[in-house]
């Protein structure tokens, strides 16, 4: 074996060669494929699709249910990711420290995440049940009556979100890391300078997290976009009202019950383009705050 | 009060020898406080699945069950094919796992060994790439799989894992791998080790706590998938246990011990597996205790 440095840069591609092509087969082609299908008038059942020109656009232009999607998706990003993204950073710092048992902390705000999804959001049927469930108890222990959460257009929102934010070990975790790398000499020059534990926050632990809590708000803004489907699918099925029939919901729908493939290719589009759109604006925000250099 | 070993990183050197109440309340109370509400929802699992059928609704807030009864797991299996549908979930996470964990390492592995120009641009590319949300794919891909044959077994169901799950999985790999010095990927290299033994034989072995960590997440993931099961699924006898649990439901809308004990059996498993590796993700030092044996 000769001309190790020089191969070294081609052996490094070798061996992300198997995760290029699952992406390249289930990621980049179907993605290109929405765009072909999304002309045509296939329903997923039969193996002729026939070229359609824009009727699907014209359709989707016209379309009641896709903007109660629109909506839903839109308020769900609006209120789930700043939640998530808080309940994440806050406790994340909050539990950083070494402290005596302080892991068994960390486990117990870990533990919602590793629940399967299904079981999170039939427990949520139970907690969120009017009658029954704890959460209307809990509120009761304080005298208020108590919601009927799913069968009401805003509270069945807001139950969703309160559901999505205890899955939030990613985010936790990446935060826990990126918190142990920080200096800890800035902060014993701080306590030095007479800076209390909220002027670190401010001053030092958040401009210097900046660029990895920007990276977790693009993903979790990804994330919030796909992972309400199953607590919508189980807890709503985007009702009441199609408060909650999100963007991925909708798809489904059209896609795998009422035989609108080719229609559910466009809407897919739509979620595509909505994303990137999210993204951008965060991004142009955080360049214009000035937070990444 | 005894300090952990790294707490001069924390910047309380001065605080370190007074142990004033709002010290304790700062660093146990309220943490304690948020413990206990992310347990909680696991705790009305329990309490739920341990009421008797049957019983009025709770007048006030129940800690504890009343009368605690296993009835309801006892009536899961009569209900629908449980055994049936756990042994199908425990295939396919014994295919998807070691799947999982093959492909996050080796292209960890990759991006220890690019270039750190090269690596910026894989990983800008990789988020590029990332931005596509997986449900807006969910149509097309099944199409392919429709098209390839393959839909009603358990090949798509691999699909996500073959993307290596997650790309924090990559992640844990490509920061773990980073502890591995160059040095000894030489020297196996002059010894006339090719690139997989060396991945294999020198790599690997040194970032066991990370392999550990992987293949637990990768458990979770794939134990609890469900949109790809009721994309794929049809047939009945092949459903894993996500899909029962949701069948389950549409059986019994209102037997809430029952739908508790179905979900406590579905989430059993991977709580238990997660506490394998707590000490590794969950560690004081998490990036130390991934490369080094996890033993602090």
């Amino acid at each position: 074996m000769t001309g190790g440095r020089n191969r070294r840069p081609l052996t490094g591609w070798a061996f992300l060669a198997p995760y290029a092509v699952a992406v390249a087969l289930l990621v980049a082609l179907p993605a290109l494929l929405n765009v072909g299908y999304a002309f045509t008038d296939h329903t997923g059942l039969t193996r002729d699709p026939r070229f359609v020109g824009l009727a699907n656009v014209r359709r989707l232009l016209d379309d009641p249910f896709l903007l109660d999607s629109l909506r839903a998706s839109l308020l769900h990003v609006a209120l789930a990711v700043p939640v998530r993204l808080l309940a994440a950073v806050g406790l994340a710092l909050l539990l950083a420290a070494p402290r005596p048992g302080g892991r068994w902390f960390r486990v117990a705000v870990y533990l919602p995440t590793v629940v399967p999804d299904v079981a999170l959001a039939v427990l949520f049927l139970w907690v969120l049940n009017p009658l029954y469930g704890p959460l209307n108890q809990l509120l009761g222990l304080f005298g208020h009556p108590g919601f009927t959460w799913l069968a009401d257009p805003t509270t069945a929102r807001l139950a969703v979100v309160l559901m999505l934010a205890f899955p939030i070990g990613e985010g936790f975790v990446v935060v826990l890391a990126a918190r142990r790398l920080l200096d800890g000499r800035l902060y014993e020059a701080a306590a030095l300078e007479g800076c209390g534990p909220f002027g670190q926050l401010r001053r030092l632990t958040l401009p210097l997290l900046a660029p990895v809590l920007v990276l977790l708000a693009v993903r979790d803004t990804i994330l919030t976009l796909q992972v309400n489907f199953v607590p919508a699918y189980v807890l709503t099925d985007g009702r009441p009202a199609n408060a909650t029939l999100y963007l991925p919901v909708y798809i489904f729908d059209q896609a795998f019950e009422f035989s609108g493939f080719a229609y559910g290719a466009l809407i897919s589009m739509v979620l595509m383009a909505v994303t990137g759109v999210i993204i951008t604006g965060l991004l142009l925000m955080v360049r214009r705050w000035r937070v990444l250099r | 009060m005894i300090r952990g070993p790294g707490g001069h990183r924390f910047g309380d050197v001065r605080l370190s020898g007074r142990a004033t109440i709002p010290r304790i309340i700062g660093r146990f109370v309220v943490p304690a406080l948020f413990a206990a509400l992310f347990a909680a929802p696991l705790w009305f699992m329990v309490v739920g699945s341990l009421r008797p059928a049957g019983l009025p609704p709770p007048r006030t807030l129940e800690v504890l069950p009343p009368e605690p009864t296993l009835a309801a797991y006892a009536r899961l299996p009569e209900l629908i094919p449980l055994f049936r549908y756990l042994a199908n979930s425990a295939l396919v996470v014994a295919l998807a796992v070691p799947l999982t964990v093959a492909v996050a390492s080796l292209t960890g592995f990759g991006l220890r060994l690019l270039t750190p120009t090269a690596r910026r641009r894989v990983v800008l590319g990789l988020l590029a790439v990332l931005l596509v949300p997986v449900t807006a794919v969910w149509a097309t891909r099944f199409e392919l799989f429709r098209l390839a044959g393959v839909v009603d077994t358990y090949l798509p169901l691999l699909a996500p894992a073959a993307l290596a799950g997650s790309p924090f999985l990559v992640l844990l790999y490509a920061w773990s791998f980073g502890g591995v010095p160059d040095s000894q990927l030489w020297a196996a290299r002059l010894e006339g080790a090719g690139w997989l033994t060396v991945w294999r034989r020198v790599a690997l072995p040194q970032v066991r706590p990370a392999t550990l960590a992987v293949a637990v997440l990768a458990f979770t993931f794939h134990w609890a998938n469900f949109i790809d099961p009721l994309l794929y699924l049809q047939s009945g006898d092949r459903y894993t246990y996500p899909l029962g649990l949701q069948f389950l439901r549409l059986l019994n809308p209102t037997d809430w011990p029952l739908l508790m004990a179905g979900s406590v059996v579905a989430t059993v498993p991977c709580v238990l597996v997660f506490l394998l590796a707590q000490r590794v993700l969950l560690n004081d030092d998490p990036l130390a205790a991934l490369r080094s044996g996890g033993r602090r």
